[in-house]
C-alpha cells in the first residue's frame, strides 16, 4: 500500500533559496564564470542582406590584426559540423538544413557568415568590421501576407511558395455551415513580432577538460540535455559523453534560450578542434537580430452561431512567419499547429477545421516564446466571443459562458482530440467577474466614459493553457525528437541529507525552492535537508528540460515518482528497525513513525546508515545497499491548465494613449506549490502580454532589414507601464498525471494579451472601431479613431 | 587605429584597483574583468535597460556608457558594498522577503536604483517608486513585487517596524 | 557591442580642453557625459580618433545667474539643473523638462549642453532652448562666438559646432515676470523616448492677458522648432479654448513630422497640436 503524499511543504510561500547570492551579486552567469587565461573569444561577422549571395570573403586584414587568432568562414565549419536540421515527422512540412556559418547564401540579416577568433571581446568586435564580405544582393521576401504568394522570391530553393509547412484538420463530419447557425462573423486578427528579450543575452563558454579530449559546456540555455545530444550530433566525430553541458545562472530564457543554436555548435567545435577555452557572448543588438523571434500571425476566421450567441461552426485559417530556418528543436510546426489546435480553449465546440501554414521568410527563424501560439490564437477567439455580443446584444461575459464547457461536462476531449481531465472554466469566469466588479463597471461604463475624457472600456480573456506536454503531445505535433518526459534521481546520503538530481534547468523559475518543496514531501525529509542539483548533464538523468510551462507537472512528477521508490525502501527498513510491519510506517519531516505509536520512531539518518551498512543492524533480507531511486515521468498528451483575466483599459481618444488601470487574474494550475512564486510568475507573464499588446514589435523593412535591433527602438513595459494586478487561485488538481500539478508558466502572457486587445475593442466600440491587430501604440489607436469619427 | 593603453585608477567599493587598460575600456567591464566584481550585469551596452547601474560618487549611473579612462578619481559603488557576510542590505532584505526577483540580472541595477531613491526619499509614494524604478528593466517579475520591496525596504530604514512584507 | 579604439585626452580645464580640440581638428569628439555619444560609440555608429574627456575641467561645471541668463556650463550636469534652485526660480521650464530626460542615472551623468550639441529632434532640452531664446556659446582656441538656439540646431544630429569648436555653455532667457510654463510629451510607453513633445513658456498680465508666449516643438521637424504662428494665436488672449485651439491648428499646419517605426507623420502632427492645447491650458492654469 502506498501512503497518500503529505503536503506538509507544497502549498506553502516559501521564501527563495536562490535570493541570497543574487541579491549580494554573487550569481555565476556565463560571462561571470572564470575562464583561463588563453581563452578564445569569439566574434561573428553578420550578414548586412537579408537575401545575398556571398561572392567572396576576405579576412586577411582581419586575420593581420593583432590579437585575432583566426578567422573561419561557412566552408571551414562545414568540415567541422552538419547543418542543423530540425526533423519534424508530419505531412506538409518541408525539410531544410542550416549550415552553422553561412554557405553560400545568406538568408536574413544577422545570419552568421564567418567567425573571429580572438584575445577579448573588444579585438574581436574591431576583427569582426574587418572581415570583408562581397555580396550580391538577391530579391527578399520578408513580409508573411505576401512571401507565399506565387512569384515572391523563393527563401529555400525547394520549398514553393514558402510554405514550409501546411496542415489541413476537420473534425468529423465538419459542416460549413450547420442550419443552427444563423448568423456569422468573419474577421481577421494581426499580431506584431515579438521576442523574448531575456535581460541575459545568450552565450557559451567551452572548456576542455584535463583530458583534453572532452569538453564542459557552459551555456545559458534552459534545455542542456537536448543541447548536449544536439552538439554530439552536429559536431563532426564529437561523442556525446564527452560533452558535458551546465547551465550556469541563466537572465531569463522565456523560450528563447529553449533553442539550439549555431553559435553554441561552433563554440563547442572549435573548443574540441583547438582544445582552448572558447567563449562567446551575445550582444544586445545579436540578441534582437539572431535569437528567435515569435508571433508575426495572421488568423482569418469565420464562426457560426445562433441567435443565443452559441457557436456551431468554427473555421480558422492561419499563417505564421517561420523566418529563414526551421528552429530547433521546435521548428516551425510549432506555432501553427499549436494555434490550430489550442484555439477552441476553454469552449464547446465541436464543428471545428482548420487549415495552417507557415511561411518561410527573410527574416529571423521564429520559435518558442512564452506562451507561443497562445496569445494570438486567444486574440482570436475571445475576440470572436465579443463580436458576437456586440452583433447580438449580450454581453460578451454571457456569451462565453453560454459556450463554454460545464463542470458537470468534465473530463472533456476537445474538437482536436485533447482531454481536459479538471478545470475550473466557470468558476473562474466567475470570479473574476466579481474580483474586478464587473456588473458595476459595466453598468458605470456609459457615464465613466468621458467623465475625463477617456473611453474605458473591459475585456476578458478565458483561456486553457497547454502546459507539461508529453511524449503523446509532442507526437501529435510532429515533434518526434521532443521526448517528453523529465526525470529525477533522489539519493538520501549515508547522513540522511537528501540530494535530488533533476533533469530540468532554471532560468529564475525558483526551482532551487519549489523542487526542494516537492522532494521533501515526496521523501519526508525536513526541507532544510534538501539539496536540488539540475542544469548539468553530468550529475542529472536526461529529460526535455525548461519550456512550455513544464517543470512543475514533469520534474514535480519525476520526484513524486523517484521519491515514492525512495520512500517505500525506508518504510521497510524502518519496519525492521521498529519491528513492524512496512505498511505501517509512516514518513514525513526527517521522522519514520509506527503509525499510532507516537516515540516509536527513527530518523532518515538512522535509516541512512542502515541502508549504507553504516551500523550494526543490517537491511532487510532481499533489499540492496544504498537508499536512492530514479524515475522518469512523461506525462500525458497535454496537462490542461485554465485561467481568466480581465482588465480595464483607459483609452486617451486625442493622443491614442491607452493605460491599463485595473488587472484581475484567477488562475488555475492545479494544486500550487508554492503561491507566492505561481504569482510571481503570472505577474511577470502579464507584463510581457502587455509589452505585446501594446508596445512591442519587431519591424522589418521591404528589404528585411530589422528596424529596431536596440531597446530604445524595441520597447520592453517598465513599472510605470504596470497597473497592480491581483491574483486568486482555484485549484482543480489533475487528475490524469502525477501530483495534481498543472503548469503556470505562460498562463500570465497569455490571458494579458488578448484581454487588453479586448478592453481597448471594447472601449472604442461606441466609436465603431474595429481593434484586430496588435500592438496597440497610440499612434495605430488614434488612427483607428480619426478614421472611424472622421476627425 | 592604435589600440591606446593607459594606466587607469579607480576606487571601487572604497578599494583602489589599478591596471594599464584600452582607454576604450566601459567601465563595466572594468568593474567586471579588472576588479573582478561580477555583481555588475551587462545587458544592453547602450544605457536602456539598466541591468549595469553602479553608483558614481554617490549617484546612480550606467556603467556600459563610461570609459573607465574617464572617470578616474570618482567613488564606484557596485552591488557587492551592499551586504555584509551576515546580513543582507534592508533593500536586499525587503527584496527577498518580497520575492522582488526570479532570475536576478536585473537586481543589483534596481538595488542601486533603490539605493539612490531611498537616499533622496524615505518615504516615497507609490508612484514616485514606479517613476524611479521605470528606467530599469524586468522582463521576469513584471515589477508588482519591486515596487512592492522598494516599499518595504523604505518602512525598514525609516525604522517603522509595522511595515512588513 | 564595444566601442572601436580612440586616443582619450583628460583635460583638466577650458584652456586645455580647447588646446586638445585644436590639436585633433576634426577628428576628435567632446566627452562630457556621454549619454548620447557613448551609446552611439558601442554601436560602431560613431568612431572618433580622439575623444576629449572635459569630465576634468571643473571651471566647466557650473549653472548661475549671467547677464540677467541662466547659465549652464559645459559640465553642468542635467540632475543639477534639474536640483538647482536657481533653475526652478528663473528658468522653470528647464526644471519642468529636466525629468523628461531619460532616468536618474542619465541625468546624473549627461550634460545640458552634450544634450543640445547632439541635437536630437526628439530630445527634450533642445526645445527648451527653442522657446527659452536660448544662446549657445561656442568656443575654440581661436575664440567665442554665441549663436541663437534656433540658429544653432540646423539638422537631425546636426549643428553649427565647427571642427575645433565646443559648446562651451548654455544661456538660457530668465523667466518673464508673469511666467507660467508647461511641458509635455508623449511616447509608446509611459516613459520611453518621446514621439512628439511641446515646450511652452507663458507670460501671463496680472489680468490674465498674455503679453509675450513661446511654444516650442519636438517632433516636428528635423530639429526642435519654434512655432510663431502659434504663438501669435494666443498672445493677447487669455488663452481661452478657442485660442489654445487656433495654436493648436497653427502647430499642426507648421509641422512637418518624420514617419518612423513609433509614429506616422500623421499621427505626429495631430499630437502636437493635442499637446500645444493641453500645454497651454496647463501653463494657464486652467487644467
Amino acid at each position: 500500500m502506498t501512503e497518500a503524499l503529505h503536503t506538509g511543504y507544497i502549498g506553502r510561500d516559501i521564501l527563495r533559496r536562490e535570493d541570497s547570492y543574487l541579491l549580494r551579486g554573487q550569481g555565476k552567469f556565463v560571462d561571470d564564470l572564470p575562464e583561463p587565461r588563453d581563452t578564445i573569444y569569439l566574434g561573428f561577422v553578420m550578414s548586412p542582406y537579408a537575401h545575398a549571395r556571398i561572392r567572396s570573403i576576405d579576412a586577411s586584414r582581419a586575420r593581420a590584426l593583432d590579437g585575432v587568432i583566426d578567422v573561419l568562414t561557412g566552408e571551414d565549419l562545414a568540415e567541422l559540423t552538419d547543418p542543423i536540421v530540425t526533423e519534424i515527422d508530419f505531412p506538409g512540412y518541408i525539410r531544410h538544413g542550416r549550415p552553422v556559418l553561412a554557405l553560400g547564401k545568406v538568408r536574413f540579416v544577422g545570419e552568421q557568415v564567418a567567425v573571429v577568433l580572438a584575445e577579448d571581446r573588444y579585438i574581436a568586435q574591431d576583427a569582426v568590421d574587418l572581415v570583408e564580405v562581397e555580396y550580391e544582393p538577391l530579391p527578399v521576401a520578408a513580409d508573411l501576407e505576401t512571401a507565399h504568394l506565387d512569384g515572391a522570391p523563393q527563401v529555400h530553393d525547394h520549398i514553393p511558395n514558402n510554405t514550409i509547412f501546411s496542415a489541413r484538420f476537420e473534425t468529423k463530419g465538419f459542416d460549413p455551415a450547420p442550419a443552427a447557425a444563423t448568423h456569422s462573423i468573419r474577421e481577421r486578427f494581426r499580431s506584431g513580432r515579438v521576442a523574448g528579450v531575456p535581460l541575459e543575452p545568450r552565450g557559451c563558454l567551452a572548456m576542455p577538460d584535463h583530458t583534453a579530449d572532452a569538453i564542459v559546456f557552459y551555456s545559458s540555455t534552459q534545455v542542456p540535455h537536448i543541447l548536449r545530444t544536439a552538439l554530439g550530433k552536429h559536431i563532426k566525430g564529437a561523442s556525446e559523453s564527452k560533452i558535458r553541458v551546465i547551465v550556469p545562472e541563466v537572465g531569463g530564457g522565456f523560450g528563447t534560450k529553449a533553442q539550439i543554436y549555431t553559435e553554441e555548435v561552433v563554440a563547442a567545435a572549435l573548443a574540441l578542434k583547438l582544445r582552448r577555452a572558447v567563449k562567446w557572448i551575445q550582444d544586445r543588438r545579436e540578441e534582437l537580430l539572431t535569437s528567435i523571434h515569435a508571433r508575426d500571425h495572421l488568423y482569418e476566421v469565420e464562426a457560426g452561431f445562433d441567435g443565443q450567441g452559441v457557436i456551431h461552426m468554427l473555421r480558422v485559417r492561419l499563417h505564421t512567419n517561420a523566418g529563414a530556418y526551421s528552429s530547433l528543436p521546435f521548428g516551425c510546426t510549432l506555432e501553427p499547429t499549436g494555434g490550430a489546435r489550442m484555439i477552441v480553449g476553454p469552449y464547446r465546440i465541436r464543428n471545428y477545421a482548420y487549415q495552417a501554414y507557415a511561411i518561410a521568410t527573410h527574416t529571423c527563424p521564429s520559435g518558442a516564446y512564452r506562451g507561443v501560439a497562445q496569445p494570438t490564437c486567444f486574440l482570436t477567439i475571445e475576440g470572436v466571443m465579443d463580436r458576437i455580443g456586440r452583433q447580438l446584444g449580450i454581453d460578451p461575459a454571457e456569451v462565453r459562458l453560454r459556450n463554454m464547457i460545464q463542470p458537470e461536462e468534465m473530463p472533456w476531449v476537445n474538437a482536436v482530440g485533447v482531454r481536459y481531465d479538471t478545470g475550473s472554466y466557470v468558476a473562474s469566469l466567475k470570479r473574476a467577474m466579481e474580483m474586478i466588479g464587473y456588473a458595476g463597471f459595466r453598468a458605470r461604463q456609459p457615464a465613466d466614459r468621458l467623465a475625463d475624457g477617456k473611453y474605458r472600456g473591459i475585456g476578458i480573456c478565458s483561456f486553457t493553457e497547454i502546459s507539461g506536454t508529453g511524449a503523446p503531445g509532442w507526437r501529435a505535433r510532429g515533434l518526434i525528437r521532443m521526448p517528453g518526459f523529465d526525470s529525477a534521481l533522489i539519493k538520501i546520503e549515508p547522513t540522511g541529507k537528501v540530494t535530488a538530481y533533476i533533469s530540468h534547468a532554471n532560468a529564475g523559475q525558483a526551482h532551487y525552492t519549489t523542487f526542494a518543496q516537492v522532494v521533501a514531501d515526496a521523501v519526508g525529509a525536513d526541507i532544510a535537508d534538501v539539496t536540488i542539483v539540475e542544469g548539468d548533464t553530468g550529475a542529472t538523468p536526461y529529460g526535455t528540460n525548461t519550456f512550455a510551462s513544464r517543470s512543475a507537472v514533469t520534474g514535480g512528477g519525476a520526484i513524486l515518482r523517484a521519491g515514492r521508490k525512495v520512500r517505500e525502501k525506508m518504510r521497510r527498513i524502518a519496519g525492521q528497525m521498529l519491528e513492524a510491519a512496512a505498511d505501517d510506517i509512516e514518513i514525513r519531516e526527517g521522522w519514520a513513525e509506527v503509525r499510532g505509536v507516537p516515540g516509536m520512531r527513527v530518523s532518515l539518518t538512522q535509516i541512512a546508515e542502515t541502508a549504507y551498512s553504516m551500523n550494526n543492524l543490517g537491511l532487510p533480507p532481499g533489499e540492496d545497499y544504498g537508499l536512492e531511486a530514479s524515475d522518469f515521468y512523461d506525462p500525458p498528451l497535454a496537462t490542461m491548465a485554465n485561467a481568466v483575466h480581465i482588465c480595464t483599459v483607459a483609452v486617451d481618444p486625442e493622443d491614442g494613449r491607452v493605460k491599463v488601470e485595473n488587472h484581475v487574474v484567477v488562475h488555475d494550475c492545479g494544486r500550487v506549490i508554492n503561491p507566492v512564486i505561481v504569482d510571481g510568475q503570472v505577474q511577470g507573464g502579464a507584463a510581457q502580454g502587455l509589452g505585446e499588446a501594446l508596445m512591442e514589435e519587431l519591424v522589418y523593412d521591404r528589404e528585411g532589414q530589422l528596424q529596431n535591433a536596440n531597446l530604445l527602438d524595441y520597447l520592453l513595459p517598465t513599472a510605470l507601464d504596470m497597473p497592480d494586478i491581483r491574483i486568486e487561485h482555484i485549484e482543480s488538481p489533475t487528475i490524469d498525471g502525477e501530483g495534481g500539478f498543472k503548469g503556470v508558466g505562460e498562463g500570465g502572457l497569455i490571458g494579458a494579451v488578448p484581454a487588453i486587445a479586448n478592453a481597448v475593442a471594447d472601449a472604442l466600440a461606441p466609436l465603431g472601431c474595429n481593434v484586430n491587430r496588435i500592438p496597440l501604440r497610440p499612434s495605430y489607436v488614434l488612427g483607428l479613431i480619426r478614421a472611424a469619427t472622421g476627425r | 587605429m592604435a589600440r591606446e593603453r593607459v594606466e587607469v585608477s579607480l576606487t571601487i567599493n572604497g578599494r583602489t584597483y589599478r591596471d594599464r587598460v584600452e582607454s576604450r575600456l566601459l567601465l563595466c567591464d572594468f568593474i567586471r574583468h579588472v576588479a573582478g566584481l561580477k555583481g555588475t550585469h551587462v545587458g544592453c551596452e547602450h544605457g536602456v535597460c539598466g541591468a549595469c547601474t553602479v553608483l558614481i560618487d554617490g549617484r546612480t549611473a550606467r556603467s556600459c556608457l563610461h570609459f573607465a579612462a574617464a572617470v578616474e578619481g570618482s567613488a564606484i559603488t557596485t552591488v557587492e558594498s551592499l551586504a555584509t557576510e551576515a546580513a543582507l542590505h534592508p533593500i536586499q532584505q525587503a527584496f527577498h522577503e518580497s520575492h522582488a526577483l526570479q532570475c536576478g540580472y536585473c537586481t543589483p541595477g534596481f538595488l542601486l536604483t533603490t539605493v539612490e531613491l531611498l537616499g533622496r526619499n524615505a518615504a516615497p509614494t507609490t508612484e514616485e517608486i514606479r517613476q524611479a524604478l521605470t528606467n530599469n528593466m524586468c522582463r521576469c517579475t513584471g515589477y508588482a513585487n519591486i515596487v512592492k520591496a522598494v516599499g518595504v525596504a523604505a518602512a525598514a530604514m525609516r525604522g517603522d517596524g509595522a511595515a512588513k512584507a | 557591442m564595444k566601442p572601436a579604439p580612440f586616443k582619450l585626452v583628460a583635460p583638466r580645464s577650458r584652456e586645455e580642453a580647447l588646446a586638445a580640440l585644436a590639436e585633433h581638428d576634426g577628428d576628435a569628439r567632446v566627452l562630457a557625459g556621454g549619454q548620447s555619444l557613448v551609446p552611439l560609440m558601442n554601436m560602431r555608429v560613431v568612431q572618433p580618433g580622439v575623444l576629449v574627456s572635459i569630465n576634468g575641467c571643473r571651471d566647466l561645471d557650473y549653472i548661475r545667474l549671467e547677464d540677467d541668463r541662466i547659465v549652464c556650463g559645459a559640465l553642468a550636469r542635467q540632475a543639477a539643473a534639474e536640483e538647482s534652485d536657481l533653475v526652478r526660480r528663473r528658468c522653470p521650464l528647464l526644471a519642468d523638462a529636466a525629468p523628461w530626460i531619460g532616468g536618474m542615472a542619465n541625468r546624473n551623468r549627461g550634460t545640458v549642453c552634450g544634450s543640445l550639441a547632439h541635437s536630437d529632434p526628439l530630445a527634450e532640452l533642445p526645445a527648451v532652448a527653442v522657446a527659452t531664446d536660448a544662446e549657445i556659446v561656442l568656443a575654440s582656441r581661436d575664440g567665442r562666438r554665441t549663436l541663437a538656439a534656433t540658429d544653432f540646431f540646423v539638422g537631425e544630429l546636426a549643428t553649427a559646432i565647427r571642427p575645433g569648436e565646443m559648446v562651451e555653455a548654455a544661456r538660457f532667457a530668465t523667466a518673464w515676470s508673469g511666467e507660467r510654463t508647461a511641458f509635455l510629451e508623449v511616447s509608446n510607453r509611459q516613459h520611453a523616448f518621446a514621439v512628439a513633445g511641446v515646450a511652452v513658456r507663458l507670460d501671463l498680465a496680472p489680468d490674465g492677458r498674455c503679453r509675450d508666449v513661446r511654444i516650442a516643438v519636438m517632433g516636428g521637424g528635423p530639429t526642435a522648432m519654434r512655432i510663431e504662428a502659434g504663438e501669435r494665436a494666443v498672445v493677447g488672449t487669455t488663452i481661452g479654448v478657442e485660442a489654445a485651439r487656433a495654436a493648436a491648428d497653427a502647430v499642426e499646419r507648421a509641422v512637418d513630422p518624420p514617419t518612423d517605426i513609433h509614429a506616422d507623420a500623421a499621427y505626429r502632427r495631430r499630437v502636437l497640436g493635442v499637446l500645444t492645447m493641453r500645454a497651454l491650458q496647463q501653463a494657464a492654469g486652467r487644467s
